[in-house]
């Protein structure tokens, strides 16, 4: 098959070192209008910021949360409190159904005995006990779970037991602690949630300050085109722009973060300090400042691309 | 080199209204050439067709050989590069100085600032604005601002120079002095292609002239021999 020239003058080929220069001159133009447009620009970065700082700011108080979580010794249970007139045999059966359940890690039976010896210390009555003549206190038993067992199963358990023989009552104990891993699992998917949306948001906002760019430079745009720039050289200085935009919106979110640290950390610390912990805020460390940099550029570069395909594809050069 | 071939062009619009009509000629390498004809006559889409902004309804138009149709997007960015094109509006950047205007061409291919400089000041002082680098276009004459046009133009040290009527705003003797600067480039090598209504002048010039009517050509003058143009009114470029 002869060969099919495609191009009048082939030989004209650009060197890597002027696509280097195109870059540079193109970065240093596109800083420039950005910050000579300080007003717009900051309105740019705000918005951004804002929408970076929501999700980003839910993504460390669910870190921190985990991380109060994971250092406490408590575990939710159940308590089984029988009847005053149950018989041994009915607790030692009913201790080792439970115990064979693969959800228990540890089964503790308190006899009626056991259970007055308790009370006449930590109560400080003493012998003045032993005028009731009966003891009034019932046998109980307390089951710890294996971490990680879910509310639901706990409940078909206690619903189980408490049909046995001998029961009086099953007490499900949920801890605090439990309930901030739950709060914590909501905090994590509202956290992806507003994340998915307010990324949305920060493109659409980006592509939206970009066409306004592309618009003012439509004629310098058509002479580009004119004189032979590529497409790529044509969408340069807005992807430029949106990466300048997103990155200042990631700025203007780690501020923020970080201020709302700053004014929760009092209050917090106190709180914690109520159950004997302190605080360590943990999260807002130099890789996540990384992050979110990188974060809000590149939803920058996403919405100057949305706004260079929609103008620029129609873009003529006369 | 840049030789350019119009084999049997048509072009239609979606109105159904026809500029061009199965035209068919040749601009050889280096040659100089008018188009001339009432306006509507088919002369903007002529030179539009030559810079790939728009493309024949039918037939093809070959430069070096290569039908425009089958260029690439890539190798339209080549082929316009070598391309240098003067507008009767000038098509200046209004926030661009008269330097950075006559750089765009050199910036796009990515030559260093060094050699930037270099030509933009030569091709500034060929067309005598050296010293006003430094002004917006508002600042200048539409005389001015054309000659600054020029200077872009050619400041690529283009194969093929397009002009559409490139003296429309201007007078005789500015014209004139533009024309032949036009036809200064075009003893350097340059294919010159000036789409321009004003006879008198192109009868002046003497050079090769297509006479266009409702999208046909219906008159070819050939370039006259004697003399040379260039000479007779000699501009510094």
């Amino acid at each position: 098959m002869p060969f099919r020239q495609t191009d009048p003058w082939p030989s004209d080929t650009r060197s890597a070192g002027g696509w280097l220069r195109d870059h540079r001159r193109v970065g240093g133009e596109s800083f420039y209008f950005v910050s000579a447009r300080l007003g717009t620009s900051l309105l740019v970065w705000l918005v951004v910021g804002i929408a970076l700082a929501l999700p980003a700011g839910l993504w460390i108080i669910q870190v921190n949360m985990a991380e109060v979580s994971a250092g406490w010794e408590g575990r939710p249970g159940l308590s089984v409190y029988f009847d005053l007139d149950a018989t041994q045999a009915e607790i030692d059966d009913t201790a080792a159904m439970v115990g064979q359940q693969g959800s228990i890690t540890q089964v503790e039976v308190t006899t009626q005995d056991e259970a007055l010896a308790e009370f006449k210390v930590y109560s400080g009555l003493g012998d003045s006990l032993s005028l009731l003549g009966e003891n009034p206190l019932p046998a109980s038993m307390r089951a710890l779970l294996t971490p990680g067992v879910v509310t639901a199963e706990l409940d078909r358990l206690a619903a189980q037991i408490g049909k046995r023989e001998g029961v009086a009552e099953v007490v499900v104990e949920k801890t605090w602690l439990e309930r901030l891993n739950d709060l914590s699992a909501v905090v994590r998917r509202l956290g992806l949630m507003l994340g998915v949306l307010f990324g949305i948001g920060a493109i659409l906002v980006t592509a939206s300050s970009v066409r306004l760019a592309i618009e003012a430079r439509l004629e310098e745009l058509r002479v580009l085109k004119l004189v032979g720039a590529t497409s790529g050289q044509i969408r340069r200085p807005f992807l430029y722009f949106g990466a300048l935009y997103g990155f200042g919106g990631g700025v203007i979110a780690a501020m923020l973060i970080a201020l709302t640290l700053l004014i929760l950390e009092p209050p917090l610390t106190s709180l914690l300090g109520s159950y004997q912990r302190e605080l360590n805020l943990s999260g807002f460390d130099p890789l996540f400042l990384l992050w979110l940099l990188a974060a809000g550029s590149l939803l920058g570069v996403i919405g100057s691309m949305v706004a260079v395909r929609q103008r620029l594809s129609r873009l003529e050069v006369l | 080199m840049g030789h350019v071939e119009f084999k049997r062009v048509t072009r239609r619009f979606d109105n159904g209204h026809e500029a061009l009509k199965e035209v068919s000629t040749e601009f050889p390498e280096g040659s100089m050439t008018f188009l001339t004809g009432h306006s509507g006559a088919g002369k903007s889409t002529f030179l539009k067709l030559l810079l790939a902004a728009d493309s024949p309804t039918r037939g093809s138009i070959l430069v070096n050989g290569v039908d425009l149709k089958g260029i690439s997007k890539r190798g339209l960015a080549r082929y316009r590069r070598n391309l240098g094109v003067v507008f009767q509006d000038h098509h200046l950047l209004a926030q661009r100085t008269v330097y950075d205007n006559v750089a765009i061409p050199l910036r796009v291919i990515g030559m260093r600032e060094k050699d930037v400089e270099r030509r933009v000041r030569a091709a500034l002082t060929g067309v005598e604005l050296i010293g006003k680098e430094g002004l917006y276009p508002r600042h200048l004459s539409t005389g001015e601002q054309q000659r600054v046009g020029i200077a872009r133009a050619v400041v690529n040290r283009p194969k093929i120079l397009l002009a559409d009527e490139p003296t429309g705003n201007l007078d005789p003797e500015l014209s004139r002095h533009i024309m032949y600067r036009f036809a200064r480039f075009n003893q350097m090598g340059t294919t010159v292609i000036v789409a321009s209504h004003d006879v008198g002048l192109i009868e002046e010039m003497g050079s090769r002239t297509l006479c266009l009517e409702q999208g046909r050509i219906v008159a070819e003058i050939p370039a006259r021999q004697e003399g040379n143009q260039a000479e007779e009114h000699p501009v510094a470029v």
